[in-house]
C-alpha cells in the first residue's frame, strides 16, 4: 500500500473548503490548505504534494491562473498534477453570459465547476494520482 | 520640444470634448507637443476595480505598453484613468509574477511593458514639467481680478504617490497666479465631487457636489477650475438638480484649467471648446474673450 | 497548515499585496469616518464597518450600503494612523459581495460595474448613451426624468457621442482578456 497522498487546495473560501477537505479527508488523503494564492505557492515550494486542487477567483482576480502558469514554468512543480475547481462561470458570467470556461487557456489537467459531486471529485482525484503515478514509472 | 504619449480617455472623445481641444491647444503654445495613444482602450475608470483588479490593470497595461512602444512618457488629462496608470505602472515594477502575467496577455497584442515609463496628469506637465515661471513669460491676456478656485478633486493627489502634500498641495494655485488670476482660499479643493455616485447613489452625489458649490461660492470664486473630466460635468451639469432639490441658486461657472490657461496665453475662445458650457461663462468671462487671438 | 480564516481576513485577502490582515490594526479613532463626505449616506459608518469586519460579523457587512456608498476618494486612506488603505477594503468588500453574489437586487451599484466592464469588453471604450439605459431601471422616477434632462441638454451641446466608439485591434484586445479571465469563445 503507498504512503498517504498529500493534497493541497488553494481556495479562498473557508467554507468550501471545509466541505471538499472533509470529503478528501474521509477518503484517507491527507489534506492542507492555503487561503490565498501567496501562502498556497509557499506551502508548494516548501513541502511535496502529489495533487493541487485550485481556485481560479482569489485575490485580486483570476489569480488562480497566475499560480497555474507560474507552476506549469517552474520544472520541478509542473510534475504536480493540478485540478481547478472554480465557480468563475458564476462569478464572471455578467462578462461572458453563457459561455464556457477555456481549460485550453490554462496549463491544468483538469478542470471542474463548482459545485462538485463528491464521487465525482474523488473519481477525478483518483485518476488524477493515477496518472501522475504512471508518469514517473 | 518635450513629447508625451496623451491618452485622451473616454470622456474626451465627446462629453469633454473641451478639455481635450484646449489641452492640444495650449501645449503646444507652451511647445510640449502630446501625440495621442495609437489604438488605445478604456482604462476601466473607478468601476473595474470591485470585481476583478488584475484585469483592471491589465486594460491599463495596454495603454501603458503603447506609450512604451511610442517611447514617450504617459499623460493622462483626467483623475482616475491618471490614478489607474499611476497605479498599475507601480504594480508592475514591484512584483514580478502579476508584471509577468499581465505581459503574458499582452503579447495577445503584440505588446510588453516594462515600466520604465514616467505616469503624469496633464495638470503636472504644466506645474513641474513646463512650471510657472515658464508659463507666466507666454502670458499675453492675463486673467486679472478673475477669482479661481482651484478644484484638485481627489484622485490626483490621492492616494499618496510620492511623499507629497495631500492635505494642502498648492500647485493648482501657482498655475493659476501665473495666467495672472487671483486663486481663492479655497477649504474644499480636495473634497470629492461624488465621482460615479451621480449614477449609483444620485442623493448621495447631489449632497456632495451641493457642498463644494456652496463652498465655491462662500469663498468668492468667479469660476471653478478642474482638472478631470468627471469633476467638470458633476460641479457643472448638476447643477440645476442641485438648485431644483435644495433650493439654491448656484450659477457658477466650471471650466477646464486650460480652457483658462488658453485664454491667458491669448488662444480664441473658441479653439478652447468655449461656448459649450451648460453654465453661462459671460458673466465672468467676458471682458478676457478675445476674438483675433492666437 | 493554515487556520480557517477569519472575516477580517478574507477581505484581507482580496487586497492588493496583503500581508496578514492590516484591518486588525485597526484603532477605532474614526478619522476615516469623519474624513468621509459620503458618511451620512451610509448605514454605518466606515469606522464601525472596520469593527463589524473585525469581530467577524460577514452577514450584517455585506447587509450595509457602506462599501457601495464609497466614492472611491481615499481621504480616509490618507489619513489613517494605523496606514490601512480603508478604501482599499470597501473595494475588497465590493468583490467579495459581486463574487458570492450577496448584494441587495435593488442596489444600482453593482448592475453599473457589470455593464460598464460589458461594454468594455465588447468595444474596448465605454460610452455613456448604452449604460445609461441599462442602470436607469434602477432609478425613481425623478432620477429617470433628472437623468434624460441632463442627457438632451448635454446631446444639444453636442457633448455625447452618437455612435459607439470602438477600438481598431478588437480582436487582440479580447483575446488579450481571454488570458487574463480564460473564458469565452476559442481565439
Amino acid at each position: 500500500m503507498d504512503p498517504r497522498k498529500r493534497i493541497l487546495i488553494i481556495d479562498d473560501d473557508p467554507d468550501y473548503v471545509d466541505g471538499i477537505k472533509a470529503i478528501l479527508t474521509k477518503a484517507d488523503y491527507e489534506v492542507e490548505v492555503a487561503y490565498n494564492p501567496k501562502d498556497g505557492f509557499k506551502a508548494l515550494e516548501s513541502k511535496s504534494f502529489d495533487l493541487l486542487l485550485l481556485d481560479i477567483m482569489m485575490g485580486r482576480g483570476a489569480e488562480g491562473v497566475m499560480v497555474a502558469r507560474k507552476i506549469n514554468k517552474d520544472p520541478e512543480l509542473r510534475k504536480i498534477p493540478v485540478l481547478i475547481i472554480t465557480g468563475i462561470r458564476e462569478q464572471m458570467a455578467f462578462l461572458f453570459p453563457g459561455q464556457p470556461v477555456h481549460p485550453r487557456f490554462l496549463p491544468t489537467d483538469e478542470l471542474l465547476e463548482k459545485p462538485v459531486e463528491p464521487d465525482l471529485l474523488l473519481e477525478k482525484v483518483s485518476a488524477l494520482l493515477e496518472m501522475a503515478k504512471e508518469k514517473t514509472v | 520640444m518635450k513629447k508625451y504619449a496623451y491618452f485622451p480617455g473616454c470622456s474626451l472623445e465627446k462629453m469633454a470634448l473641451s478639455y481635450h481641444k484646449s489641452s492640444l491647444e495650449t501645449t503646444r503654445v507652451l511647445g510640449v507637443e502630446l501625440e495621442e495613444l495609437e489604438d488605445w482602450n478604456c482604462c476601466g475608470a473607478t468601476t473595474y476595480f470591485h470585481l476583478d483588479e488584475i484585469l483592471a490593470n491589465t486594460l491599463v497595461a495596454r495603454n501603458l505598453a503603447i506609450a512604451e512602444k511610442q517611447g514617450l512618457d504617459f499623460v493622462a488629462p483626467c483623475s482616475a484613468c491618471y490614478k489607474n496608470a499611476y497605479f498599475t505602472n507601480t504594480y508592475m515594477k514591484e512584483d514580478a509574477d502579476l508584471a509577468e502575467h499581465i505581459n503574458y496577455a499582452l503579447e495577445a497584442d503584440d505588446l510588453q511593458l516594462s515600466g520604465d515609463l514616467n505616469v503624469h496628469h496633464l495638470i503636472d506637465v504644466f506645474a513641474n514639467e513646463v512650471g510657472p515661471e515658464e508659463i507666466k513669460k507666454k502670458v499675453t491676456n492675463p486673467l486679472k481680478e478673475l477669482r479661481i478656485a482651484p478644484y484638485y478633486g481627489c484622485q490626483i493627489v490621492r492616494p499618496r504617490k510620492n511623499g507629497e502634500n495631500v492635505e494642502d498641495p498648492q500647485f493648482f494655485e501657482e498655475l493659476i497666479r501665473a495666467m495672472g488670476a487671483n486663486p481663492i482660499d479655497f477649504a474644499y479643493k480636495t473634497r470629492c465631487c461624488g465621482g460615479s455616485l451621480l449614477l449609483t447613489n444620485r442623493p448621495a452625489a447631489l449632497d456632495m457636489i451641493r457642498h463644494l458649490l456652496q463652498n465655491a461660492q462662500n469663498s468668492g470664486a468667479d469660476v471653478i477650475a478642474t482638472a478631470c473630466p468627471l469633476c467638470q460635468v458633476n460641479l457643472e451639469a448638476y447643477q440645476t438638480q442641485v438648485n431644483e432639490e435644495f433650493g439654491t441658486d448656484f450659477s457658477t461657472p466650471v471650466l477646464y484649467f486650460t480652457q483658462l490657461m488658453g485664454l491667458a496665453l491669448g488662444i480664441a475662445p473658441k479653439k478652447l471648446g468655449i461656448g459649450s458650457e451648460l453654465v453661462s461663462t459671460l458673466p465672468v468671462l467676458s471682458q478676457f474673450l478675445k476674438k483675433e487671438a492666437r | 497548515m493554515a487556520d480557517k480564516p477569519t472575516f477580517s481576513q478574507e477581505i484581507s485577502n482580496l487586497m492588493y499585496a496583503a500581508h496578514g490582515s492590516p484591518l486588525n490594526e485597526c484603532i477605532q479613532c474614526g478619522t476615516c469616518s469623519g474624513s468621509c463626505p459620503a458618511v451620512e449616506f451610509m448605514d454605518q459608518t466606515p469606522r464601525r464597518l472596520i469593527g463589524m469586519i473585525n469581530a467577524d460579523l460577514k452577514e450584517d457587512v455585506i447587509d450595509t450600503n457602506t462599501y457601495w456608498v464609497c466614492a472611491s476618494c481615499y481621504q480616509c486612506t490618507v489619513r489613517c494612523p494605523s496606514r490601512i488603505d480603508i478604501a482599499g477594503a470597501m473595494y475588497a468588500v465590493k468583490r467579495y459581495s459581486m463574487w458570492n453574489k450577496t448584494y441587495a437586487d435593488d442596489l444600482v451599484g453593482p448592475v453599473f460595474s457589470e455593464t460598464f466592464m460589458k461594454t468594455i469588453a465588447r468595444s474596448g471604450r465605454s460610452y455613456e448613451p448604452i449604460l445609461a439605459p441599462t442602470y436607469i431601471f434602477g432609478f425613481g422616477a425623478k432620477e429617470f426624468f433628472q437623468e434624460v434632462q441632463g442627457a438632451t441638454k448635454m446631446m444639444l451641446k453636442g457633448r455625447i457621442p452618437v455612435l459607439p466608439p470602438r477600438i481598431k485591434r478588437l480582436k487582440n484586445f479580447q483575446n488579450m482578456i481571454k488570458r487574463i479571465i480564460p473564458m469565452g469563445d476559442e481565439e
